[in-house]
C-alpha cells in the first residue's frame, strides 16, 4: 500500500515539478474524502494537478469552466423532452463524475456556486424534485483566482467550509522552472500517466485512513488547538466542530501517506494551514497568519 | 416604617419561629406557663404584622410588655440571683424580641440568642437525650440561619443540608476544643433553685419517708469497684446518722449535722488513716440530691476535692450536690480496725438521748432487758429475737399514733426498715446502750458488662449502730432479723407483692424491659464517665498523658499543630485538585528530555513538534543528534502509538543518559566556552 502511495506521489510529481508537499496534501484530501480548493493565479498548474490526480487514481473526470453567466443546470444536468419516447429524460450534467474539476469557481454567480453545495456535502443532486446519487467516490477540486482579481464572486463562508482543504501551489522552484525551460513537457507526461489504483483500492485506502490511531496525547493537542482558536481574541470565528473533525481526518490521511499507522502532532501541523486557513478569520482578514500563530503558541506536549 | 427590601420574607420568619420553638421546648416544663403564652402571643403578633393586619407595636406597648415580663418574673421566682430566674429572663427577652423582628439583622440577633438559649438547657440536664436534643436544636438554629441567605436557601432540604454539612465540618474542632479548652471553675457559685421536690434521703426520718422512696426506681448511686467487691451483706452505703429523737422524728442533731457544728476534716491526713491498707476502692457517681451528704461504706476516706470526713465515718461535700458528682472512696471495714474503747462523754450523751417522756411500755421493757442481760450485745440479741418472732416486713404499715414506738412494738408489729431501726435504737438507748440510726442505701443491682453497682432510690434503707466497749461502733440491722432476704436480695424480692404496686404500669415485672433499662443505665453511666464528668482534673490527666507535661507552650503546640497540619492538608488538597489532569508518563519523560536539552542550550520552542525539534537539535548540536533522535522516536511510539514497551525504552534512555552522560549536558553547557576558547586559540 505504501508503495502505491509513493508511486502516486512520484507520478504526479513528474507532471507537477517540485510540488511534492502540495501533491501529498491534495492526495491526503482525497483520501479523507474531502474536497479540495486550489487558490492561485492562472497558469500555476492548478488544472494540471487535478487532471493528474484523476489520471493516476483512475477516476472518471469532468471539467467545468465556471463563468459569470452559468446556471445550476449547466452543472447538475437537465431533463429534456425526447420525442421518440415521449418522455422527459435526464441528461446528467458534468457533476456526475468521480472527479469534478470546477475551474475558477469564483467567477460564477453565488446561485451556481451554491448548486454545487448540496452535491459536495450530500453527494447527491436534486433536479426536478428528484434526488439522484452521485458516483462514489466523488471529489470536487475547485480552483479559484485570488479574490482581488476582477470579475470574481467571493465564496461564502458556508461554501468554503465545504472544502476540506484550501491549498495554493505557488511559483515553481528554480530547478523545476529550469526543467520546464529545458523542454520537459508536462502535458506529454500527463498523457502518459497510467492509473495506479482502481476504485476499490481507493476505497480501501480511504478505509485505512480511519484506522490510523489517534492517541490521547495527540487528541489533547488537537483539543488545545481548537480551543485556542475559540478563545483567542485574535480569531473572530473559531474552528467549528466540523473544522476540527476535518483537521483530524486530514491529519490521519497525512500520517497514512507518510507510512505510519499512528498520528503525530507533526501530521496535524502539516495539514493545519490548508485545513484551518480558510476557516479562520481574524480582524486583519486572512487566516493564514492566525494559523502561523496557532502553530507557535499552542504547545505540542503540554497545555 | 421600614424599607421593603429589609422586610423579612415569610420563609425567614417561619424558620425563626421554628428555631425558637425548638430551643424553648425543653424549657417549657421548667418555665412558668405565662412565659410560654407570652412567646406565643409575640409570635402571633409578628405573624399578623407579616400578613399586614397589624403594625409593629409602638414604644408604649413594648415598654408595657417589658414591665409585665419583669413583674411576672419577680412574682414567679421572688429571687433574682439564681439560675432559673436568669434562664427565664433570657427566655422572656428572647420571646419579646419577636415584637421587633424587623430586618435581617434582627433575625440574626434572634437566632444567635437561640444558640444561647439552647445552651442553657445543659445547666439543668446533661443526660444523653438532652445532649441529642441539643444537637438537634443546634442543627435547626443553624438551618434557620442558613435560610436567611436568600434565594432558595430557605427550602427545608437545602437549609438542613447546609446546616448538617456545617455541623459535620465543625465536629473535629468541637472534639479538639472539648479536650483542650480550659475548664474554668465557675467564678461564683450560681445557686440553683432547690425548691423542687426531689426524691432521696432527707436529713430527718419520719415514718413514711422510706416507704415513699420505695416507690421510686430512680437511680441514686452508681458504684464501680477497683479490686475486691464487698459481699451483698456488707453493702451498706452510709449517708446520714440520726442521733436526735423527738418522739416521732429522727434527725441528725447538733454536732452530727455538718451544718450544725459537726467537725469535718476537709484536709488530707487531718484524721489519721488506718495503717493497714483499705479493703475496698471504688468510685461513686451520685445523682444530684441538692444535699451535702455522700454515701460510702464504713470508715471511708476520699481524696476527691471538696469531700470531707465526719467523725462518725461519713463523707460530706463542701457544697450541695446539684449535679451528678463522682468521688473516689477507700473503705476500711470496721472489723479490720482496732476499735477505740472509749466513747467521749458528749458522744455518749448524744447517743443516749431520748425525749423526756412517751412510749412508757417500751422504756419499761428496755429497763427489764437491761437488768436481765446487762451487756449490750445480749440486749440487742433479745430485741432482735423479739423482732424475728412476731413481726412482719411490709411496705404498707398501718399509721401510728403518738407513742409510735409502743404502738409499733406491741400492737401493729408491721413495719418497714425505718420502723425497725427507729424502735431498735429507742430500745437500746432506753436500755442504756449508745445507739444511733443510720440511713443510706443498701444493696444495689449489678450492671453486668460494666461491672458497676446500680443503687436505686428504692434501695434506701435505715439501720442502726450500737456502741459496746469491746467492739466500738458496730452495725446492727434490725430489718435483717425480720426479713433477711431484704438484705440479701433487695427490696424487690423481700416485698414482691407490694413492690412498686402503685406504678402505673408494672413494667418492673417484665424482665426484658428490666434488662433494657439496665443497658440504658450503663450507656448513661459511660456517657457520664467520659463526657459529662470531663472536668479540669480529667482534662489535666488526659493532657498529661498526651503531652507528658502541661505547659502553655505545649498546649499551644497541641492546638496549633493540628490546625497547621489541617491547613497544610487543605492547601495540598486544593493544589492537587486544582492542578489539572496529570500528564501521561511518556509526556513527562519527554518534557524531562526537553529540560535537559534546554540546559544544554537548545530549548524547545513552543509549538515545536518533536521531530522538528530533533532535527533542530541535530543541526545545532550534532553531538546530541543520535540521542535526540532515539528519544524522539521512542517518545513518538510511546505517546502517539501508545506502545508500553516504547515508554519503558524512553525511561531507560533517559536514565542511561543521566548515568553515563551527565557529561553531555555538562559538556554541552561548557561548549560555548570551549568554542570561544578554540577560536581564540
Amino acid at each position: 500500500m505504501q508503495k502505491i502511495i509513493s508511486a502516486i506521489v512520484s507520478d504526479i510529481g513528474r507532471v507537477l515539478l517540485g510540488k511534492e508537499h502540495q501533491v501529498k496534501l491534495a492526495l491526503a484530501c482525497l483520501l479523507s474524502r474531502g474536497h479540495l480548493l486550489i487558490e492561485d493565479l492562472p497558469g500555476m498548474g492548478k488544472t494540471t494537478l487535478a487532471h493528474a490526480l484523476a489520471q493516476v487514481l483512475g477516476l472518471s473526470y469532468n471539467r467545468v469552466q465556471f463563468t459569470s453567466d452559468m446556471l445550476p443546470a449547466d452543472i447538475l444536468g437537465v431533463s429534456i423532452f425526447e420525442r421518440d419516447s415521449g418522455n422527459f429524460r435526464f441528461h446528467e450534467g458534468p457533476v456526475f463524475s468521480q472527479l469534478l474539476l470546477a475551474d475558477e469557481i469564483n467567477r460564477s454567480s453565488p446561485k451556481t456556486q451554491s448548486a454545487l453545495l448540496e452535491a459536495m456535502e450530500e453527494r447527491q443532486v436534486s433536479v426536478d424534485g428528484e434526488t439522484r446519487a452521485l458516483p462514489d467516490p466523488f471529489f470536487v477540486i475547485a480552483t479559484q483566482n485570488p479574490l482581488h482579481q476582477s470579475g470574481t464572486f467571493a465564496l461564502p463562508e458556508s461554501q468554503l467550509d465545504r472544502f476540506l482543504m484550501r491549498i495554493s501551489l505557488g511559483y515553481p522552484t528554480r530547478e523545476a522552472e529550469r526543467a520546464l525551460f529545458q523542454g520537459v513537457d508536462p502535458r506529454a507526461e500527463l498523457r502518459q500517466l497510467q492509473p495506479r489504483i482502481d476504485v476499490s483500492d481507493l476505497k480501501r485506502l480511504q478505509a485505512l485512513v480511519g484506522q490510523v490511531k489517534a492517541s490521547e496525547s495527540v487528541l489533547d493537542y488537537l483539543e488545545r488547538l481548537v480551543s485556542f482558536t475559540r478563545q483567542s481574541p485574535d480569531c473572530t470565528v473559531g474552528l467549528s466542530p466540523r473544522g476540527a473533525l476535518a483537521l483530524l481526518h486530514a491529519a490521519r490521511a497525512w500520517a497514512l501517506i507518510d507510512g505510519r499507522s499512528h498520528l503525530l502532532p507533526e501530521d496535524i501541523q502539516a495539514v493545519l494551514p490548508s485545513v484551518a486557513g480558510h476557516r479562520l478569520h481574524s480582524e486583519s482578514g486572512d487566516g493564514s497568519q492566525l494559523v502561523e500563530r496557532l502553530m507557535h503558541q499552542v504547545d505540542v506536549i503540554a497545555a | 416604617m421600614s424599607r421593603p427590601e429589609q422586610l423579612l420574607p415569610r420563609e425567614s420568619l417561619l424558620w425563626i419561629f421554628a428555631a425558637q420553638f425548638t430551643v424553648l421546648l425543653p424549657h417549657f416544663a421548667r418555665l412558668p406557663l405565662w412565659i410560654v403564652l407570652g412567646w406565643l402571643i409575640a409570635v402571633l403578633w409578628r405573624f399578623e404584622v407579616y400578613r399586614g393586619r397589624r403594625e409593629f407595636p409602638g414604644r408604649l406597648v413594648k415598654l408595657l410588655a417589658v414591665a409585665v415580663a419583669v413583674g411576672g418574673l419577680a412574682l414567679s421566682y421572688r429571687r433574682w440571683f439564681a439560675l432559673e430566674p436568669m434562664v427565664a429572663l433570657l427566655a422572656v427577652s428572647f420571646a419579646l424580641k419577636n415584637l421587633e423582628l424587623l430586618s435581617r439583622r434582627d433575625a440574626f440577633l434572634s437566632l444567635l440568642l437561640a444558640y444561647f438559649v439552647a445552651a442553657t438547657l445543659f445547666v439543668f440536664e446533661q443526660t444523653i437525650p438532652y445532649a441529642l436534643y441539643g444537637v438537634l436544636a443546634t442543627a435547626v438554629v443553624t438551618a434557620a440561619l442558613a435560610a436567611q441567605l436568600g434565594g432558595f436557601s430557605a427550602r427545608p432540604r437545602r437549609a438542613f443540608g447546609l446546616s448538617l454539612r456545617l455541623l459535620a465540618q465543625s465536629v473535629p474542632l468541637m472534639l479538639l476544643l472539648f479536650v483542650v479548652m480550659p475548664r474554668l471553675e465557675p467564678l461564683w457559685a450560681v445557686p440553683q433553685n432547690s425548691g423542687g421536690a426531689s426524691t432521696g434521703i432527707s436529713d430527718s426520718m419520719t415514718p413514711g419517708d422510706f416507704t415513699r422512696l420505695s416507690k421510686s426506681d430512680q437511680p441514686a448511686l452508681r458504684i464501680a469497684f477497683d479490686g475486691p467487691v464487698p459481699p451483698p451483706e456488707q453493702r451498706y452505703w452510709r449517708g446520714l446518722v440520726y442521733s436526735h429523737f423527738d418522739g416521732r422524728r429522727w434527725s441528725q442533731g447538733f454536732g452530727v449535722d455538718p451544718r450544725e457544728g459537726a467537725r469535718v476534716s476537709w484536709r488530707e491526713n487531718e484524721q489519721p488513716l488506718p495503717e493497714v491498707g483499705p479493703r475496698y476502692r471504688y468510685r461513686v457517681i451520685q445523682e444530684p440530691t441538692r444535699n451535702q451528704w455522700l454515701f460510702a461504706m464504713a470508715r471511708p476516706h476520699s481524696e476527691t476535692d471538696g469531700v470531707g470526713e465526719t467523725g462518725d465515718d461519713r463523707l460530706v461535700r463542701s457544697i450541695p450536690v446539684y449535679s451528678r458528682f463522682a468521688y473516689d472512696v477507700r473503705s476500711w471495714p470496721r472489723s479490720s480496725l482496732t476499735p477505740s474503747s472509749v466513747l467521749g462523754d458528749f458522744e455518749r450523751r448524744r447517743n443516749l438521748q431520748l425525749p423526756a417522756e412517751g412510749n412508757p411500755q417500751a422504756r419499761a421493757w428496755a429497763r427489764r432487758l437491761a437488768e436481765e442481760h446487762g451487756d449490750g450485745d445480749s440486749i440487742s440479741a433479745a430485741v432482735l429475737a423479739f423482732f424475728n418472732r412476731s413481726f412482719t416486713y411490709t411496705l404498707k404499715p398501718p399509721a401510728l399514733g403518738a407513742d409510735s414506738v409502743d404502738e409499733f412494738l406491741f400492737e401493729s408489729q408491721q413495719g418497714f426498715c425505718e420502723h425497725f431501726a427507729g424502735s431498735y435504737v429507742f430500745m437500746m438507748r432506753a436500755a442504756g446502750i449508745p445507739a444511733r440510726v443510720v440511713a443510706g442505701y443498701q444493696g444495689g443491682e449489678w450492671v453486668e458488662q460494666e461491672e458497676y453497682l446500680l443503687v436505686r432510690q428504692y434501695d434506701a434503707h435505715a439501720w442502726a449502730e450500737i456502741w459496746t466497749p469491746a467492739r466500738g461502733w458496730q452495725r446492727v440491722d434490725p430489718t435483717a432479723a425480720v426479713s433477711p432476704e431484704r438484705i440479701r436480695d433487695g427490696l424487690q424480692t423481700a416485698a414482691a407483692e407490694e413492690f412498686m404496686e402503685d406504678a402505673l404500669l408494672p413494667l418492673h415485672r417484665i424482665s426484658v424491659l428490666n434488662r433494657l433499662r439496665l443497658e440504658w443505665d450503663m450507656i448513661n453511666y459511660r456517657w457520664y464517665q467520659t463526657v459529662v464528668s470531663f472536668d479540669s482534673d480529667s482534662q489535666q490527666n488526659l493532657l498529661q498523658r498526651v503531652l507528658g507535661e502541661v505547659s502553655p507552650l505545649r498546649l499551644a503546640i497541641l492546638l496549633l499543630v493540628p490546625a497547621g497540619v489541617g491547613l497544610v492538608l487543605l492547601l495540598a488538597w486544593l493544589w492537587w485538585t486544582g492542578r489539572g489532569a496529570r500528564l501521561p508518563r511518556a509526556q513527562r519523560l519527554y518534557l524531562r528530555f526537553c529540560r535537559r536539552m534546554a540546559r544544554a542550550g537548545i530549548p524547545r520552542r513552543q509549538g515545536e513538534a518533536p521531530r522538528d525539534y530533533a532535527a533542530r537539535v541535530a543541526s545545532e548540536a550534532p553531538r546530541l543528534a543520535a540521542m535526540a533522535a532515539a528519544v524522539t522516536a521512542a517518545y513518538e511510539r510511546a505517546a502517539y502509538a501508545e506502545e508500553p514497551a516504547a515508554e519503558r525504552q524512553l525511561a531507560r534512555l533517559l536514565r542511561q543518559w543521566r548515568l553515563t552522560a551527565t557529561s553531555p549536558v555538562a559538556s554541552a553547557t561548557a561548549t560555548p566556552g570551549l568554542d570561544s576558547g578554540g577560536t581564540q586559540a
